[in-house]
């Protein structure tokens, strides 16, 4: 061994303190914490749904909540486990997820080209209350989630900050849905897609920068 | 002799609770073993470098290790990643001479195999491996690596990036 070796690896033993192995089920407390903040958040100041209120939901809403749900905690779950590598680890579930989840957007798209919706239906002003709500509590919980990302060693950081905005996109906009009184299938396509595409996009610019060791 | 799978664990667990005499056997060892599993795959002027940085890493990431799995696995993918920054950084040298006798040590030859950088290589296209092994791991010139291959020399500093860019991706393959 090199002098130089010896002596760097006196010097680490030197500096050792004990340490608490990372726990992925900590980042996820993480991620369902804030979440849970940004859904009773919405449900104070905006109000929950009319339907739900009165238990007589539409069943888009679950299925909307359901594929939301599914696809934050699975993008969740892989970035939580990016944080401990290992050759041989792979997480590769939340595709899955992602795929059910683009069947939203994807019927949206086939009827929009069967039957033009009116514009009526796509509801921009409403759309950008949706994306902007959705926006800011995917933002709380992609900044918890890549806080606590920095302990760990992602070997893949691009990766990771596409699966950071997904997540957090995801479950932002499961959270602004428990007020969103809308069911049809074009603004749902539209307005559930683009905050997760937008905080998808976002993740892959910035994330990397801040998990790189 | 370099210490088995089960002793590197058992080093590591005890590193993480704070035995300074364990994480100083584990760091020795690791340098063993990091320097044979970079053997050939880095111009040897610059394995110290890269052995270096990566227990720098293995040090400052040692939370990362989840004590109930392998270790090798683990140090490989620190490893792995280290390289890939390594060959990133553009360097050129003369034509050094390669360690010969540093082979992957035979004991832990399965899990070695499974980790190892060749097998990283392999999982890019043919033509972008050898780009990185002519340019970044043997040092020849642009030009050069351009005659040897028959790649355009644009086409082999296409190759370099992409092939380094898809390798970051695949760190934790197998």
């Amino acid at each position: 061994m090199s002098v130089s070796a010896n002596h760097l690896i006196e010097g680490l033993v030197e500096e050792l303190e004990p340490v608490r192995a990372l726990q992925p089920k900590n980042g996820m407390a993480i991620v369902c914490g804030l979440a849970m903040v940004a859904a009773a958040a919405v449900a104070t100041f905006l109000g929950v749904r009319n339907d739900l209120m009165t238990g007589m939901a539409d069943e888009m809403f679950f299925l909307r909540s359901g594929v939301l749900l599914m696809l934050g905690i699975a993008t969740a779950l892989a970035v939580v486990n990016m944080a401990r590598p290992g050759v041989g680890k792979l997480n590769r579930g939340w595709i899955w997820a992602l795929i059910a989840a683009a069947l939203f957007p994807l019927t949206a798209a086939i009827m929009s080209a069967i039957n033009m919706p009116p514009v009526e239906a796509l509801r921009p002003m409403q759309g950008l209350k949706c994306l902007s709500v959705s926006g800011v509590a995917a933002l709380a919980i992609g900044s918890g989630l890549t806080l606590w990302l920095r302990q760990g060693a992602p070997t893949s950081p691009e990766r990771a900050g596409w699966l950071v905005g997904i997540a957090s996109g995801a479950l932002g906009a499961a959270a602004y849905n428990l007020h969103c009184p809308f069911n049809d299938i074009y603004y749902i396509g539209l307005w559930f897609t683009i905050p997760v595409v937008v905080a998808a996009i976002l993740g892959r610019l910035v994330v990397p920068r801040l998990i790189r060791w | 002799m370099i210490a088995s799978e089960e002793t590197f664990r058992q080093l590591m667990v005890r590193a993480q609770g704070g035995d300074k005499i364990c994480y100083s056997s584990l760091l020795v060892e690791c340098e063993k073993w990091l320097r044979r599993y970079f053997a050939r795959k880095i111009n040897p002027a610059a394995i110290d470098d890269l052995v270096q940085e990566t227990l720098i890493s293995v040090h400052r990431k040692r939370a990362s290790y989840d004590p109930a799995r392998p270790f090798l696995p683990w140090l490989a993918a620190i490893g792995r990643y280290r390289w890939i920054d390594s060959l990133r950084k553009i360097y050129r040298h003369e034509h050094d001479q390669l360690y010969e006798e540093m082979v992957a040590d035979p004991q832990d030859g399965d899990v070695t195999a499974k980790v190892s950088l060749e097998r990283l290589l392999g999982m890019i296209p043919p033509g972008q491996a050898a780009a990185i092994s002519l340019v970044r791991i043997e040092g020849l010139s642009i030009i050069e690596a351009a005659a040897r291959t028959g790649q355009s020399e644009s086409l082999v500093k296409v190759n370099i990036h992409r092939g380094l860019k898809k390798m970051s991706a695949l760190i934790e393959s197998e």
